[in-house]
């Protein structure tokens, strides 16, 4: 608001600062992507058997887009890999062992181990397509469940062309028992290993338990002897470096690299080291590199090494140096496929959450140095997308905290910066605890130790593999049933042969919905076919996971998730203490609004008959464009803080998640639970789901996650977060509720984005109002938020899109507009001028 | 010193509208959650319709009319002519260059904007009750709470209806919403006198301390809008935790000047003292030219550009320097774009 703010453009590019000259270097060399002689593409292992399969597509079930490539993907490897020589004896071992070993001889011997120039953290390479080790009898039975005309994939592909959605077990997207290994080193793990072993039966030791201690023995040595072989690495460098700074630096990795991560880190760059090559090797073991393995509260974990190393002398600098190293291997998990997309891999969203600040037990803040310094590291390197940042806010976070974090939201120009919000969460955490009946392992003792993975999906570190994006609902698909009670509402045809489906009864038969004389018909057959919906994804779903429970183990991992050495288990077999499956649902607020729409429509107001609107939506609102007004504008929608909307909105949220409660895996024992997230479905499956009544036509985006419809939050943000509460349960109106006084009943999480105007930032004084804003989220918002910025670049999609932004408001002193109702003109010279706010 | 003849007041502004009496209704235009412009913390303003001045640079030319308008928003409409066969009064008509209103035949009676599909004719203005404006305004209480914000009356004049207006204030108050009145202090002094007392900050419009230059620029004269302010200024003195702030448009040619700030700067610091806390002048802007269009009024700024940076600046610099404690001034608004 002040002159001082005059010289200051808002849009310019964020630059990083304070970045030394090693780190601007490796900085600068990541982003030179494609061009880099150096990267970290798959590299591809074989058995070298004609049988042997490397890509395992189920990983890839959630992900539409690459549906068409399975074939390609599953050829290509097999083709392009090197073969690895086997053991003797490998084929007489058991899976487990088989592919324990063959990833470490692949980790150890196979892919080269390199450390960048300057860099302070080792290792480099970790992105590989492993060998499932497969008998051909193995491959010929997991063929037949996966390729064959009955099997998971065109069940996959059925389901996603019929609207319904995605669904499949997928790896990442867990917190590996981290600080165990910084605390204690994998030396406790192996030996807790050989204790459990030693107490098996004769028989259990010959058997399929005996067989999965043994690979994950065999796993526990994998951190410790990839290490030694950086170790040589680094003393090879340090004895050829004429720099003696540096070579002080490779001679100390060389030391410290024999050291962890087999034993407990000593210091703060001993524990970072020993972090990032067994996170590292999670990534490779899975073969899949990114999505969801995050670090948990590394803010909690690292900082006993941090304070120490500062107590004995560390230049709090030099520590953040270190912490700029690690950040940007990181991002070195984007190469996997490096050639394929270009330098797409440099945006795409892939999601190593590092958990920051939150709550301890009490409601007292955790943050600590190591909080601030982290995020100063993340704002020195920024723009800079992994590990993405996940701050904890609650009730009792600081001034300070808030401070640093809004100042970082007013600069990130839409980067990452994903906020959680604690007290919602924690009451989600212990209702799913409640509902699972697992409260031994969530409780008002340990829910505060809770971090998101992959996006923001709550999950609780260290004993916890929960399919947290495995199940992708649209719950759209119930309204097209309840409509034409139970078929199709337009026969799908294969784009291949142009050849139509003949349509049948997939859904629930709830009747002819044009004889409807009441709303309430139309919502009893509403939930008739969400319950339908419902029961056919967790169906979908539980072949992917059997299968996955069958063929793939990942011995590496299961050492750090607790409850798969006591029980024996993979945790791909349910081996971890706490084992939930999340179905997602998606288009939640497409779906309201188009229930709103029926009920306005045909039942309220009268403007239409039900066989009309059906024929509109078959004909996609063509020669309907009246009706489709009326659907877009005249029709309550919910995200307005309109409590009748909102009403609705609730019955349909509370419909689908008690319905989802009552699934659960049969093999892994899995407890189905609700959660919302969309990632990109709701633009990809807008393209496959008909017209709704709510008047958008097929191809138009659906609603994304718990956010209201695009250009529906007419009363700004504050009435669409009231709204995004309400929905979530609220709070209790006596009582404690699920925690605190709080509800919620989407345990895993809601993903919630609100757009601002860079305005609202501009000075001190704004900045205060925004953080006022941010602690009331936490009172009446949802579980986690992300800020987005309205920059030019969204006023000139406005431009574009009128429609989707019909409400934006530009607000000036003293008056406001909306934006797309202002001349061409006078918009551009709002998009020219954000730069020039006093 | 020849008086100089006023611009003629806007068209909508013809009816000088006189307070409404009724303290149960009001024609509200607007409500605006989020607000972060119209004093502390974040806000709800509620916008009023209906202005005893005509400002001949006003940016908000549908509060001036204390009676409901239409407009027609070219944006959304989806050219069916609904609207056209639903009007009563036939005042609308479909031409080549869009949905054409004849505005001395239209009652605002708002069936176009009812049968409209799309919202594409919108009613400006529209009774709304008490309680269902206070339930609304009470929605985002907690985020009044946590920001130190409330809920600001504005408009239009918000006392231009001042039964209503004490009403919801009070009724704010008692809900423990803290309580802002925006207005340009035209208006009875019992008014005030009824308001006042639950109102916590008054944004108090200063346009000119001349009486020739307000009469010029505003249609009206300023000597009742100086005598609230003292009274304001006194209530205020007298009442701890209850504050002040003043606002000042700066229009080019007419309130920008060195001459005209100086005299307000002035008169801030002779006659208000400590009592004002800030002073807020708010640059010109040219966003509204569409509504007068849509409202088919005219506009003697629809060329004027915004001021440049320089010009913001050197506002600043005189407000700064002529009085007023300069901490406490400040220049707001968007400068135009230059190469």
């Amino acid at each position: 608001m002040t002159t001082q703010s005059c010289g200051v453009p808002r849009y310019s590019i964020k630059e990083p600062k304070s970045l030394s000259p090693r780190i601007q270097w490796l900085r600068d060399y990541y982003f030179r992507g494609n061009d880099r002689k150096w990267n970290n593409e798959f590299v591809g292992f074989t058995t070298g058997t004609p049988w042997d399969i490397q890509y395992q597509e189920g990983n890839y079930y959630i992900v539409p887009e690459t549906y068409t490539f399975f074939p390609t993907f599953t050829g290509a490897f097999q083709q392009a890999s090197f073969k690895i020589e086997l053991a003797e004896g490998f084929w007489e071992w058991s899976l487990p062992e088989r592919h324990a070993w063959f990833v470490k001889e692949a980790m150890v011997y196979y892919l080269p181990h390199e450390v960048l120039p300057g860099d302070l953290i080792a290792g480099g390479r970790f992105n590989i397509q492993t060998s499932k080790c497969f008998t051909e009898k193995e491959a010929g039975e997991y063929s037949k469940a996966t390729y064959g005309k009955q099997g998971a994939r065109a069940a996959e592909l059925w389901f996603h062309n019929h609207g319904y959605g995605n669904a499949g077990a997928t790896s990442g997207h867990l917190i590996p028992d981290y600080p165990r290994i910084l605390r204690e080193g994998w030396k406790s793990v192996h030996e807790e290993l050989n204790v459990r072993l030693s107490t098996l039966s004769q028989r259990e030791y010959g058997g399929k338990k005996g067989a999965q201690i043994k690979a994950m023995l065999v796993a526990a040595t994998m951190a410790r002897d990839v290490a030694f072989e950086y170790s040589s690495v680094c003393a090879d460098l340090a004895a050829k470096e004429p720099d003696p700074a540096r070579k002080a630096e490779l001679t100390k990795m060389a030391e410290m690299l024999r050291h962890v991560p087999w034993e407990p880190a000593r210091n703060f760059w001993e524990a970072l080291q020993s972090l990032w090559l067994t996170h590292m090797l999670v990534m490779s073991e899975e073969n899949y590199p990114g999505p969801g393995v995050s670090f948990g509260r590394a803010d909690q974990y690292l900082y006993p090494f941090w304070k120490k190393s500062l107590d004995e002398g560390m230049d709090r600098e030099f520590g953040k140096e270190l912490l700029k190293c690690f950040w940007i291997h990181c991002n070195y998990a984007y190469d996997a496929m490096i050639r394929t997309g270009g330098n797409q891999g440099i945006t795409a969203g892939f999601g190593q959450l590092i958990t920051l600040s939150g709550m301890g037990k009490g409601g007292v803040d955790l943050s600590n140095d190591l909080t601030y310094g982290m995020l100063e590291v993340i704002d020195e390197l920024s723009p800079l997308l992994e590990p993405k940042p996940n701050v904890r806010l609650h009730r009792n976070s600081p001034d300070k905290l808030l401070d640093k974090v809004v100042d970082m939201v007013a600069s990130s120009q839409g980067s990452p910066f994903l906020l959680n919000f604690d007290e919602r969460s924690i009451a989600g955490m212990l209702r799913e605890a409640r509902m699972a009946g697992v409260e031994k392992f969530i409780n008002a003792d340990n829910v505060f130790d809770y971090a998101p993975v992959g996006c923001l999906e709550n999950t609780m570190c260290g004993n916890d593999r929960s399919g947290t994006v495995d199940i992708n609902l649209n719950l759209l698909k119930a309204v097209e049933h309840a409509l034409t009670g139970g078929y199709d509402l337009i026969a799908w045809t294969d784009p291949m042969t142009g050849k139509q489906e003949k349509l049948k009864p997939w859904g629930a038969a709830t009747g002819d919905a044009t004889r409807f004389k009441a709303w309430g018909e139309f919502w009893n057959a509403y939930a008739a076919q969400t319950r339908a919906i419902i029961r056919r994804a967790a169906g979908l779903y539980d072949r992917t996971d059997n299968i996955r429970a069958k063929y793939f183990r990942t011995p590496y991992l299961s050492c750090m998730v607790r409850g798969c050495c006591d029980k024996a288990l993979d945790v791909n077999e349910g081996g971890a203490e706490l084992h939930f499956v999340t179905i997602e649902a998606v288009t939640y607020a497409t779906t309201v609004d188009s229930l709103l729409a029926v009920k306005s429509l045909v039942f309220d107001s009268k403007e239409c008959t039900m066989a009309e609107l059906i024929t509109a939506l078959k004909d996609n609102w063509k020669g309907h464009e009246v009706l489709q007004a009326r659907a877009l504008h005249k029709t309550p929608k919910y995200g307005r803080d309109d409590d009748t909307a909102d009403d609705l909105a609730k019955q349909v949220m509370d419909l689908w998640t008690g319905e989802t409660w009552k699934y659960k895996a049969p093999v892994t024992g899995k407890q189905y639970r609700p959660g919302m997230l969309s990632w990109n479905y709701w633009v990809g499956d807008g393209y496959v789901l008909p017209a709704s009544p709510d008047g958008r036509p097929k191809g138009k985006f659906l609603s994304n996650a718990i956010c209201p419809c695009d250009g529906a939050d007419i009363n700004g943000p504050t009435a669409n977060v009231n709204s995004v509460g309400k929905v979530m349960g609220g709070k209790a109106a006596t009582g404690p509720g699920d925690w605190d006084g709080y509800l919620s009943v989407l345990p895993n999480g809601a993903s919630h984005t609100i757009t601002f105007n860079p305005s609202l930032l501009r000075d001190p004084e704004h900045k205060a109002k925004f953080t006022a804003f941010l602690r009331s989220y936490a009172e009446n918002g949802g579980s986690a938020l992300q800020i987005n910025m309205i920059d030019a670049d969204i006023l000139k999609d406005a431009q574009k899109n009128p429609d989707a932004y019909r409400h934006l408001l530009v607000r000036v002193t003293g008056y406001n507009a909306y934006f797309t109702s202002i001349g061409r003109e006078l918009q551009n010279e709002i998009i020219a001028r954000e730069s020039h706010r006093m | 010193m020849k008086i100089e003849q006023a611009p003629l007041p806007a068209a909508g502004a013809e009816d000088v509208p006189r307070p409404s009496a009724r303290g149960d209704k009001a024609l509200i235009l607007h409500t605006q959650r989020l607000s972060t412009e119209d004093g502390p913390g974040i806000r709800t303003t509620v916008f009023f319709k209906g202005c005893p001045l005509s400002c001949a640079w006003c940016h908000n030319p549908e509060s001036i009319s204390a009676r409901p308008q239409i407009h027609w928003m070219e944006v959304r409409c989806i050219g069916c002519s609904i609207c056209v066969k639903a009007c009563p009064h036939g005042c609308l008509a479909k031409k080549p260059e869009g949905i054409i209103r004849d505005r001395t035949a239209c009652q605002a009676c708002g069936k176009c904007a009812a049968e409209c599909p799309a919202d594409a004719q919108e009613v400006l203005g529209r009774e709304t009750g008490l309680e269902e404006l206070l339930a609304e305004l009470l929605k985002d209480k907690v985020y009044y709470e946590k920001s130190g914000g409330g809920v600001t009356l504005s408009g239009g004049e918000p006392l231009m209806q001042p039964e209503f207006c004490v009403n919801l204030l009070r009724r704010l108050k008692e809900s423990g919403v803290s309580t802002a009145l925006d207005t340009c202090g035209l208006c009875s002094k019992s008014a005030l006198e009824q308001a006042l007392p639950y109102t916590d900050l008054v944004l108090f419009d200063l346009k000119d301390t001349d009486p020739v230059n307000h009469r010029r620029w505003t249609g009206q004269d300023n000597r009742r809008i100086l005598d609230n302010l003292l009274y304001t200024r006194d209530f205020m003195a007298a009442h701890p935790g209850k504050a002040l702030w003043i606002r000042t448009p700066l229009i080019p040619g007419a309130t920008a000047g060195r001459d005209s700030i100086e005299r307000i700067g002035h008169f801030i610091r002779d006659n208000l003292g400590s009592v004002a806390q800030r002073w807020e002048l708010c640059a010109f802007n040219n966003l509204c030219r569409d509504k007068y269009r849509r409202l088919g009024m005219d506009w003697a700024y629809a060329s004027t550009p915004l001021m440049s940076r320089q010009e913001m600046s050197d506002c600043q610099e005189i407000a700064r320097g002529c009085g007023p404690d300069p901490a406490k001034t400040f220049v707001t608004g968007a400068a135009r774009v230059e190469n």
